[in-house]
């Protein structure tokens, strides 16, 4: 039981992580990523394939955190120009086009049998890294939270106009925060390339987005100690399934099928009911007596 | 001075503004009036650079202006409001107030970072001034409400809040009386004659001939995307064309 405790907070650790990246983005900026998975990717893969070149494990995590941020700015480059409804088909179809080049690609991918990965042996350590990066994920972004950027990342995703007529350039506020998210996804990916011990493209599906997304909905887009909650309830749903397909003696697949049907109702449920999310977005309140 | 020199722009077929010219100086309140669909607002866009015109050139204090960038225009100085007020709804007016600093280092992620203290002591000042510019306006018991829960008339008022955060040598106000309340009305009044004083170019469309009158030292008409008057509003309201074609005649003459 206790071991089930540690995976479990590891893996909510981790997805933590990809709420608070797809947070600032989308939570806080208002950008449809529906790629998020891709410098979760990034990260795992470049854990990957440094193991798999007899690399130790921070060339790995350097090469993840390098290569995510640089790919971010290259996918929202055509963007630039785009209305914002774009920024969805764009990144959607960026990690698509990376999960099917690593499934293509097996000489330095593994193709669809993966890659091994060195794995951490102590499943508390692996608890703690993960730990320790939500930790530090958590302190960066409320930071962006509560300063001066964050609120012009706020009204940029109430009006772009109004921001720009404000001196703003848009673009540059949307290429930042893409960058910072996608170095915490990065970081995530390797986190959980070494805690799994093997990437495949199977673990960077449209799906997967698709969970953080309703992590984000469900926890409350704007808010990041709700996303956190929004990210545990949906692991522990994840992982609980389990248990309920021992219980009720249903297939595996079936299960499996119900979890993600029951992610898309808690998404329509929430857009419709409580589309502020259960912890929904602080109000910033000034207080005149401080100055 | 802010000037457009021939400026020209189509949309399609359309020909929304054909070859317009008006000059705005400092210390005075510049009016724009004529029909719906004369081009007032479609001019204010181009200056704004919302649109990128065909033709013509834009010039503040003889520099040129850039065009189709609106970022950059503001950066230069000139500030503008919307005929329906663009506010980040979401936020508190007085985060909206904070938004309107111009260049704000908190808005740099190295500075963010790096430069906690700096960040603090910008945001500081801003705060004082907001608090300031809000009691100004009148909107001091507002400031911890949503900006989206203002009436029209407040978020009217709340923009040109914004604006003057950023201390604009011009501003260019897109019809900041319509469906606001005489005393709001009155009270911007004041504030474009202060504003004025101040030394700013004020460029103003509005149909509220009262306030024109009031305010305005000097008026273009447009009609049917050209300039077909100027002058003080007591001439423009002696001009027969202009009677012709917008203000009409009283009911009983």
């Amino acid at each position: 039981m206790l071991d089930f405790a540690i995976y479990s907070i590891t893996i909510i650790a981790v997805w933590s992580v990809l709420a608070l990246s797809l947070n600032i983005q989308f939570g806080m900026t208002g950008l449809v990523n529906f790629g998020q998975i891709l410098p979760f990717a990034l990260g795992s893969y470049a854990a990957g394939i440094s193991a798999s070149l007899g690399y130790p494990w921070w060339i790995g995590a350097l090469a993840g955190l390098i290569a995510a941020p640089l790919i971010a700015l290259l996918v929202i480059m055509p963007a630039q120009r785009l209305a914002q409804d774009y920024w969805a088909l764009i990144t959607l179809g960026a990690a698509e086009i990376f999960r099917l080049t690593v499934l293509n690609a097996p000489a330095l991918t593994g193709g669809a049998d993966g890659l091994v990965v060195p794995r951490f042996i102590d499943p508390t350590l692996a608890m703690s890294v993960a730990l320790a990066v939500l930790a530090v994920t958590f302190l960066l972004a409320q930071r962006i939270s509560s300063s001066p950027y964050g609120r012009m990342l706020r009204v940029l995703r109430e009006d772009e106009i109004l921001a720009s007529t404000l001196g703003r350039s848009p673009i540059r506020y949307q290429a930042s925060v893409s960058v910072i998210a996608w170095m915490m996804a990065a970081a995530a990916g390797v986190t959980y390339a070494h805690i799994t011990g093997y990437v495949a493209p199977s673990s960077f599906t449209v799906t997967e987005t698709f969970i953080i997304w309703t992590a984000v909905i469900l926890g409350g887009p704007g808010r990041n100690i709700g996303v956190i909650f929004g990210a545990a309830i949906i692991q522990l749903l994840g992982v609980s399934s389990r248990f309920v397909a021992q219980w009720i003696d249903l297939p595996p697949d079936l299960i499996a099928n119900l979890r993600l049907a029951s992610f898309g109702l808690v998404l329509v449920l929430m857009f419709l009911y409580r589309p502020q999310g259960l912890i929904p977005e602080a109000k910033q309140v000034h207080d005149a007596e401080r100055n | 001075m802010l000037s457009a020199t021939d400026i020209t722009l189509s949309f399609g077929g359309f020909k929304a503004l054909r070859g317009v010219t008006i000059e705005a100086k400092p210390g005075t309140v510049t009016g724009l009036i004529g029909p719906n669909g004369s081009g007032k607002s479609t001019l204010l866009n181009v200056i704004g650079g919302v649109y990128v015109p065909d033709s013509g050139q834009l010039t503040l204090g003889g520099q040129p202006l850039p065009l189709g960038r609106p970022d950059r225009v503001a950066q230069a100085g000139i500030g503008r409001t919307f005929q329906v007020p663009r506010l980040a709804h979401r936020l508190t007016v007085f985060q909206n107030m904070l938004a309107g600093e111009r260049d704000h280092c908190g808005e740099r992620v190295a500075d963010l970072f790096l430069r906690p203290g700096k960040v603090k002591a910008q945001e500081r000042q801003a705060s004082e001034r907001a608090t300031a510019m809000l009691k100004r306006l009148g909107l001091g018991h507002k400031a911890n409400d949503y900006a989206g829960s203002l009436s029209g008339g407040q978020q009217k008022l709340l923009t040109m809040g914004m604006l003057l955060m950023s201390d604009p040598a011009a501003l260019l106000l897109d019809e900041p009386a319509a469906g606001v309340n005489p005393v709001l009305i009155e009270q911007q009044v004041a504030l474009l004659n202060t504003l004025r004083d101040e030394g700013r170019i004020i460029i103003l469309i509005e149909h509220n001939m009262e306030m024109i009158a009031d305010v305005c030292d000097r008026v273009f008409v447009l009609d049917g995307g050209q300039v077909i008057a100027e002058g003080t509003p007591a001439e423009i309201r002696g001009n027969e064309t202009v009677i012709r074609s917008y203000l009409g005649q009283p009911a009983n003459s």
